[in-house]
């Protein structure tokens, strides 16, 4: 502390006083920076593609029927256990007669998405569902078939997370694209000629 | 060094010359739920009861019901802030016990992460402990802003990598889940550019400000006997002088092939840590853009996409894989009976053994003292409680 | 007749003062929100003009919670006791020739002896709350504020020694010639020990131990709650201002400045300066950590102390080799 030994006080009094200046010439400049705020919700930030937000479960776009086949994997590797799903048997294909998600309880991790053999169950790119009522978040199979046309998806399906994770297979001589099956509005712009190398 | 049993808690002022204060779970700077039952002379504090286990959340349980290809997502919540390096451990457990292979890309895609995780780490750790040190409304809360907006943007990387800011999920037995997006190179490359002239901004406002000196240094010394003797690690034991980093002494997931240089300092105070804290901002830096320039191509995971909940199984045997947190040493004890689920989970919580120092280092220091100590060691609850 | 005038003048001030304080509180949230790359208060109002509006009513409607053990009449006097003083100060301060309350001859001493008064208040806000936190941070803050007060009284002497008169309209008619912070050396050395001490007089960090947030979770503030809480938070507030507009009346000139004839802009003159003064205190607080009551006593009274002796002693001579000042 300054005033201790007689010799050094003045250059410990003149250190102190260039510490201060310095450290009052940094907050000086970052006054003068642009603020970082994002004024939300006025101002929404632009979220990646592969933003894990709300979940929702998808059409298929050729088709417009349910992609869900009522298999219960999500059902069976959810962490938490909020995914509860029966199964409708038909003779062609198979259909979840009731799906519930506790949005509540969720943890986001995108392991229902990772494990669904028809993309049906995605997430997407937002998270603005901010409700008063816990009630509300019980998501029902309606609701979360209306999410999936409200929001935008973000680009991690099934399929494509598998392709990413598995090893290269050799090149095929037809490069036809993983087929989207999420919905219309989906498959402009999100590219998928390459699942293993610039994925967006 | 003697902590007061629990019987011998009182409220006492009104004659007796000891107060006894609880600093409370609910505290601005207790870095999370921690009980700090201090006996105080006037403002020295003589004597530390620590209580723990308001975060208990039964991790090592929870591990024996889910699978291993469930778990990795909860792992990360052990120590929360710095999320990669929780996972690793896990997942490296795993590895080890079935004897996994991971390929190179994957290894390289860890120590990536694992890297920027720390910066992220380090980041939140200068903010909070300036924040104690100087007041939720003043200089301190100044600096904690600036090192929150540089974590920001290493989240904004993982955001873009994973879809997730603080959790991510990115481990999986075997590899990782996620591969790098295009552009994400670039992005780092810049990133990491304007950390390091931020950096250069914080040790301008703080190395040579006698303020900050002088309330770091001599202060919360912990002697190199005493660290080796409570088994602490991480910048608690290289600020010691303990020149042991386990990327160096037992090097997991390709940190061999980065040259790792391991910063030490020997004072032992707040001071060395805090520089033995910068000095790994520097070198993580340098190993990311290591990392990126000699990222191999390949697959990130040996296992093909998981798609079963009970995909891994683990043949029957034992292993602990320990993994250089940025707080320390993360292990993970894991017993496998050769099946979905492990037998028997065990976490090293590195904040917890670095915690059982502060009984031995606070008392003889005053009550400000507590809370920059509490600061440069660094804990995390969720690492202590589990 | 006088009395009614001075009391309509004196309640005109109390409103003005208060009106002021509330708003330096925005003023202060925005400013330091810049230095950290981000917006303050944006939402009432405005670019959040009508924020200190929102935080008065609502501190107005909050539940007033009195603790069980507290000591009651020292606890609910409390507040006011801080107050009071704070806001005193002002009764003294001119604020344009002609404008002010009541210019006492002794405008300087008044001011000084009153404004150190907010200490009773403050510890029995401490003693007052029954509770450890509260107690530990009002015995700190006794300690602190009785050792700045002295090199604060010093330094603020200076300028009265070389303007000759404790009465504050003297004092800055001296400085038509020369502000007093521009004379060699005397006057920028008391001026940065006014400022150092006027930071520790406040409990402003890099001295704020006394309310240390992340120790003592605002200290004596921590068990009021509501209205007691605002007066408290005026009191502090007031008194910085207070300080604020003592340090440009006796050092930078006051309301002198061009175009100061009229009243209207020298008092402007007088709030710009004030302000300059309270911004930089601003910035000193949000760039700095805080330092440990220790370390604050020795710098109060083995360097600040001996140094404003040193300095009115040097001003004391050098006033009388100059020889008697023309009013």
């Amino acid at each position: 502390m300054p005033g201790e030994a007689r010799p050094g006080f003045w250059t410990e009094t003149t250190q102190l006083v260039r510490a201060v200046g310095r450290a009052m010439g940094v907050t000086f400049k970052n006054l003068l920076r642009r603020p970082i705020t994002v004024r939300y919700p006025t101002v929404k930030r632009v979220y990646p593609e592969r933003f894990r937000g709300i979940l929702a479960l998808t059409y298929d776009p050729q088709t417009g029927e349910e992609n869900c086949i009522g298999c219960r994997l999500c059902e069976y590797i959810c962490p938490p256990q909020v995914i509860k799903v029966e199964m409708l048997k038909a003779e062609k294909r198979n259909w979840a007669k009731t799906f519930t998600l506790e949005l509540y309880s969720c943890e986001f991790c995108e392991l229902c998405v990772q494990v669904c053999p028809t993309d049906a169950i995605v997430m997407m790119r937002s998270f603005d569902l901010a409700t008063a009522d816990r009630r509300e978040l019980l998501l029902d199979k309606d609701r979360l078939h209306a999410l999936g046309l409200q929001f935008e998806p973000s680009w991690a399906t099934g399929n494509r997370l598998r392709d990413m994770q598995a090893p290269p297979k050799p090149a095929k001589p037809t490069a036809q694209p993983t087929p989207d099956r999420r919905g219309p509005e989906a498959s402009q712009g999100a590219s998928t000629a390459n699942p293993q190398s610039a994925n967006p | 060094m003697a902590t007061l049993p629990r019987t011998t808690v009182e409220i006492g002022y009104g004659g007796s010359e000891r107060l006894t204060m609880n600093m409370g779970p609910q505290h601005p700077s207790a870095h999370g739920v921690f009980r700090a039952i201090l006996t105080l002379e006037g403002e020295t504090v003589v004597g530390v009861d620590a209580v723990i286990g308001y975060l208990h959340r039964c991790h090592e349980k929870l591990a024996e019901t889910l699978t291993y290809v469930q778990y990795p997502t909860i792992a990360s919540k052990t120590d929360y802030v710095s999320a990669m390096t929780a996972e690793l451990a896990y997942v490296a457990a795993v590895e080890l016990v079935g004897k996994i292979e991971v390929p190179k890309r994957a290894q390289y895609l860890r120590v990536l992460c694992a890297e920027l995780q720390r910066i992220a780490s380090h980041c939140l750790w200068l903010g909070t402990w300036c924040m104690d040190m100087g007041g939720a409304l003043g200089g301190g809360a100044t600096i904690f802003l600036y090192t929150i907006r540089e974590r920001e943007l290493i989240l904004d990387l993982f955001e873009t990598l994973t879809g997730a800011r603080l959790l991510y999920g990115f481990h999986q037995v075997g590899g990782t889940r996620y591969d790098l997006p295009a552009g994400w190179t670039q992005k780092c490359r810049e990133t990491l550019a304007v950390i390091a002239q931020r950096l250069g901004e914080y040790e301008a406002m703080l190395e040579d400000n006698a303020f900050f000196l002088v309330r770091t240094q001599g202060v919360g010394v912990v002697s190199r006997e005493l660290a080796e003797d409570v088994g602490v690690a991480g910048p608690l034991l290289r600020g010691s002088g303990v020149a042991y980093d386990l990327r160096t002494a037992a090097p997991y997931s390709s940190y061999e092939d980065f040259g790792v240089r391991v910063p030490v300092e020997t004072a032992g105070d707040c001071y060395a840590r805090y520089r033995v804290r910068m000095a790994e901002f520097r070198e993580s830096m340098r190993i990311v853009h290591a990392a990126l320039d000699g990222l191999p191509e390949g697959p990130i995971s040996s296992r093909p996409g998981v798609k079963s909940v009970g995909q891994v199984r683990v043949a029957k045997g034992e292993g602990y894989s320990r993994i250089e947190g940025a707080r320390g040493e993360v292990g993970c004890y894991l017993v496998a009976d050769g099946g979905p689920k492990p037998y028997r989970l065990k976490w090293r919580g590195a904040s917890f053994s670095n915690l059982a120092v502060l009984p031995h280092i606070i008392p003889g220091h005053k009550v400000a003292d507590v809370v920059a100590i509490m600061g440069s060691v660094d804990p995390v609850f969720g690492e202590v409680d589990r | 007749m006088t009395l009614a005038y001075h009391a309509l003048v004196g309640f005109i001030v109390l409103n003005v003062v208060i009106g002021m304080v509330t708003y330096v509180t925005l003023l202060e949230r925005k400013f330091a929100a810049r230095m950290q790359s981000r917006i303050g208060p944006y939402y009432v109002g405005p670019r959040g003009l009508l924020q200190p509006i929102a935080d008065a009513l609502k501190l107005m409607l909050k539940e007033d919670i009195v603790p069980t053990s507290a000591d009651r009449w020292i606890y609910n006097l409390a507040p006011i006791v801080f107050l009071i003083p704070c806001i005193l100060i002002f009764a003294t301060l001119p604020f344009a020739p002609g404008l002010g309350v009541a210019d006492l001859n002794i405008g300087v001493l008044f001011f000084l002896a009153v404004s150190s008064l907010e200490i009773v208040g403050l510890f029995m806000g401490g003693w007052g709350s029954n509770n450890k936190y509260a107690l530990l941070s009002a015995m700190r803050a006794v300690n602190q504020i009785i050792s700045y007060d002295l090199p604060f009284v010093f330094a603020a002497f200076v300028p009265v020694l070389l303007a000759g008169s404790l009465q504050m309209s003297t004092i800055v008619e001296a400085q038509r010639g020369l502000w007093f912070v521009a004379y060699p050396l005397i006057g920028q050395l008391a001026f940065v020990m006014f400022l150092i001490a006027t930071l520790a007089a406040e409990n402003r960090v890099p001295f704020d131990i006394l309310e240390a947030e992340s120790e003592l979770v605002a200290g004596f503030r921590v068990e009021y709650s509501g209205m007691k809480f605002a007066l408290i938070q005026l009191g502090e507030y007031a008194h910085m201002i207070g300080t604020s507009f003592l340090g440009a009346l006796l050092f930078l000139g006051g309301w002198l400045g061009p175009g100061s004839d009229t009243p209207l802009v020298g008092a402007l003159w007088f709030l710009l300066k004030a302000m300059l003064i309270f911004l930089v205190v601003t910035w000193v607080r949000w760039s700095f950590v805080r330092i440990r009551v220790d370390h604050i006593l020795a710098v109060s009274w083995k360097l600040l102390l001996p140094a404003t002796i040193v300095l009115l002693l040097a001003t004391g001579f050098w006033v009388a080799l100059r020889g008697p000042h023309a009013g």
